[in-house]
């Protein structure tokens, strides 16, 4: 019963926000609104086409749910931060640097809610070993992020003190960053999907 | 805290799925608790135990 009022509501309001959103044009907002609400009750969707009833919404399910408000509060919040602050230095005026920041943080967005919505699937498949290494991958990808931005940083300050293009931090910035990264996410997607279909 | 559910589930010919769905929760619950990582309420505890006709000091050990 709880199931039937919460899928209820969910959809319920991403309709009227849908009617809402057409009437102002706000196609964009619409389609990830739409594509937010699939993924929510992707699993209540899926269990009412094949078995023809709700899955129910358990004590661990409950807890998770919090869990899943407070962390997507804190993903949103840091991603506002940093809007505003790229806003307050105008870097944003130029239209390809507005499509690639908001492609950034869609995808960046996407891969957080499904994630999230895939790893209690996955998680109980991945044994101490998986999670370890996923940790490991996860770790690398983030890390590289921050050395990406460090190295950046400090390539254009060591620059424009010496006065030369200063070699370390550039090949940091441009080479071993998105190497290290695009190794973390590679690892981490592949030890991700491989606990997602394996069996228990 | 150990767990005898999956050693309670066999022996009673029981799939996670059934036994999701006797207790009234979802099939991952079950695999979190069979793995010991999830701590149940008394509730929960109470209806697994019932479900696999035995008590809860039977199914769940703590270790200490």
């Amino acid at each position: 019963m709880k199931t039937k009022r919460a899928f209820l509501a969910v959809y319920i309001t991403a309709l009227v926000l849908t009617i809402i959103l057409i009437s102002l044009r706000a196609y964009y907002v619409l389609v990830a609104i739409i594509a937010g609400t699939l993924l929510i009750g992707y699993r209540e969707l899926w269990s009412l086409i094949r078995l023809r009833r709700l899955p129910p919404v358990d004590e661990r399910v409950m807890e998770n749910t919090s869990k899943s408000i407070r962390n997507g509060f804190i993903f949103f919040a840091i991603t506002s931060v940093f809007l505003m602050l790229l806003f307050s230095i105008n870097v944003t005026l130029n239209p390809d640097t507005i499509h690639f920041i908001g492609g950034l943080f869609i995808s960046a967005g996407a891969i957080y809610a499904l994630s999230y919505l895939f790893y209690d699937r996955a998680e109980p498949r991945l044994g101490e070993r998986g999670l370890r290494m996923l940790k490991m991958f996860l770790m690398v990808a983030g890390i590289s992020v921050a050395v990406f931005i460090l190295s950046a940083f400090l390539h254009n300050i060591v620059s424009g003190l010496v006065g030369t293009e200063e070699p370390v931090f550039f090949i940091m910035a441009t080479i071993l960053a998105p190497l290290a990264f695009t190794v973390g996410i590679i690892g981490s997607l592949v030890i991700f999907v491989k606990g997602l279909f394996s069996r228990v | 805290m150990r767990t005898r559910i999956k050693e309670f589930r066999t022996k009673h010919h029981l799939t996670q799925e059934k036994l999701a769905q006797m207790v009234g929760v979802r099939r991952e619950t079950i695999i979190f608790l069979e793995q010991g990582k999830y701590n149940p309420s008394l509730k929960l505890a109470y209806n697994v135990a019932r479900a696999l006709k035995t008590n809860i000091e039977e199914l769940f050990v703590f270790d200490g």
